[in-house]
């Protein structure tokens, strides 16, 4: 399987203080892939370094045998990488059409941008009767659709999910959760998931790191680390967070 | 008699406030997409008034046309300070000193242009003549200046431009990404710091466009941007800090009030009617008429 991103020995410092450390990763064309771990460990800023919105210190990122680390956000999304973000990060201001309409700014999925919107307005129809509204008006849940459906206007080469169960109800995660497992099944699109739901991250992925305190700790498949009585012990038993 | 008269200075107030709208618009578009104050933007006024002056008198182009050709030319000396100057203070980290950075680059830039038009074409103050500058229409009682209602239909027509490219295009729809959330609009591949050239162009053409209308019935003179450019931040103060359609409509308020304080006020004192009713708002509705949310730079 050839590689879609590596990711190798990474360090991210914010005002001395190191984030991440020697982080070396890397997704197959394909791939779905979870990163968990604990709040603060550095889940967040790796997505951010791997599109571009952090600065990063030391370590090399290759995005399809190109080294794409001294390039802008702009650029790498331009590329095919699509990074969907904490907290949602919809543009409240504008409707929820062109939020989408934005998602296929890149060249590359301008000319796709009826079929995309068909696909993903499909996948949420809820977009589709709300598509004049503004998309600050939304609740958490749709709000978090409408960046999933951005996400998936740019016909991304590399989806990057960052929690996207983050502060929703239980039943909006579970359909989260089926409808990235249905898009994954749909278009076996390579997938980097970000995840405090490790139960729930590790069942939809094929491998997955476990990354503390700025660090890769564990990686392994999917079963390995389910079965792994770190893992167990610390994430699966402490369910009570 | 005295409703005559109302709607007179109604009417003379909506035609200069068009122009007011203009101006303040493109500084809205700046400071929404930038977070930068741009304190030369009066300046770039002037030196759109001056442009379409150079075109009546050595080549005979209307003022009205005049005003529309200095937008192309505009736009590129807005991308090309950006590039060369703004572009240092904007984005690049610690917003605090930045926005210091910021006041002091474009209060600078104020002060060299005008000292600069001042030294290398004389403070002495210039005028177009035309020949509808001093012609009125005539609707019963109401006289209407003909200057100032094709100054008023032209700065419209370029509001409602704006509006359209502002939310029919994808470029416009791309500025107004990169001003609601700067990070996210670089993960849709939006560059933002084009989005801030195209931003800046933007503003000064439009500033400048209205500075070439002004110049059909305002006399030109090197100083002044000073009697424009406290309007433009109070026109858009009034309409919520980077909102376009306010900044429209705080540029159409600051004409009428100014209009109307001559009802009981002196012209000199015109200003006045603007301040208090600025104060007046912010007491009462401190976001501006059209603000909808606090907006932290």
């Amino acid at each position: 399987m050839s590689a879609m991103l590596k990711v190798s020995g990474l360090g991210v410092s914010y005002g001395g203080l190191h984030a991440l450390a020697d982080v070396s990763l890397d997704v197959g064309d394909g791939e779905f892939v979870t990163i968990v771990g604990p709040n603060g460990a550095g889940k967040t800023t790796l997505l951010k370094a791997i599109s571009g919105a952090v600065r990063v210190g030391s370590g090399h990122i290759e995005f399809r045998g190109r080294d794409v680390g001294a390039l802008s956000p702009a650029r790498r999304a331009a590329l095919g990488i699509a990074h969907v973000p904490e907290g949602r990060r919809v543009f409240p201001s504008l409707t929820v059409l062109d939020n989408l309409e934005l998602g296929s700014y890149r060249a590359a999925a301008r000319s796709r941008r009826a079929e995309s919107l068909e696909a993903v307005l499909a996948l949420f129809p809820v977009l589709g009767s709300r598509a004049k509204q503004l998309a600050g008006s939304l609740s958490g849940g749709e709000q978090q659709m409408l960046a999933l459906g951005r996400g998936l206007m740019a016909q991304p080469d590399l989806l990057l999910l960052d929690e996207p169960s983050q502060g929703l109800g239980p039943r909006i995660v579970e359909h989260i959760f089926e409808t990235i497992a249905e898009i994954r099944r749909r278009r076996r699109l390579t997938i980097l998931l970000v995840e405090q739901r490790v139960v729930e991250a590790l069942e939809l992925a094929d491998r997955g790191y476990v990354l503390e305190t700025g660090r890769v700790v564990l990686a392994g498949g999917r079963d390995a680390l389910l079965a792994d009585r770190k893992v167990q012990n610390v994430y699966l038993g402490g369910e009570s967070r | 008699m005295i409703v005559a008269d109302l709607v007179q200075y109604v009417v003379t107030g909506l035609l200069v406030g068009g122009v007011y709208a203009l101006m303040s618009i493109g500084l809205a578009l700046i400071f929404g997409v930038m977070r930068v104050v741009n304190f030369a933007q009066g300046d770039f006024m002037m030196l759109g008034m001056y442009l379409t002056y150079w075109l009546a008198i050595g080549y005979g182009v209307d003022p009205l046309l005049g005003a529309l050709l200095t937008i192309p030319p505009f736009f590129v000396l807005g991308l090309v300070v950006h590039r060369l100057l703004l572009v240092h203070v904007t984005g690049r980290g610690d917003p605090q000193r930045e926005m210091d950075a910021q006041l002091i680059l474009t209060l600078g830039l104020s002060l060299i242009i005008t000292n600069a038009v001042t030294m290398l074409l004389s403070p002495e103050p210039r005028g177009i003549k035309t020949a509808y500058a001093t012609q009125a229409f005539v609707v019963g009682p109401i006289l209407v200046n003909q200057a100032r209602s094709y100054a008023f239909a032209m700065a419209l027509l370029l509001a409602v431009v704006v509006y359209v490219f502002l939310t029919r295009t994808d470029l416009g729809k791309a500025l107004r990404a990169a001003a609601d959330d700067p990070e996210a609009a670089g993960y849709q591949a939006i560059d933002v710091r084009t989005m801030h050239g195209v931003a800046f162009g933007i503003g000064i053409a439009l500033v400048a466009a209205a500075g070439g209308l002004l110049a059909t019935y305002y006399p030109i003179e090197p100083t002044v941007a000073v009697n424009f450019i406290v309007l433009m931040f109070v026109a858009v103060v009034l309409g919520g800090l980077g909102s376009i359609p306010g900044a429209f409509i705080g540029g159409i308020v600051i004409g009428l009030v100014q209009s109307l304080t001559l009802l009981v006020l002196p012209f000199q004192l015109q200003n006045v009617g603007v301040f208090v009713a600025f104060l007046l708002v912010l007491y009462l509705r401190p976001q501006g008429l059209f603000g909808q949310r606090v907006r932290t730079v």
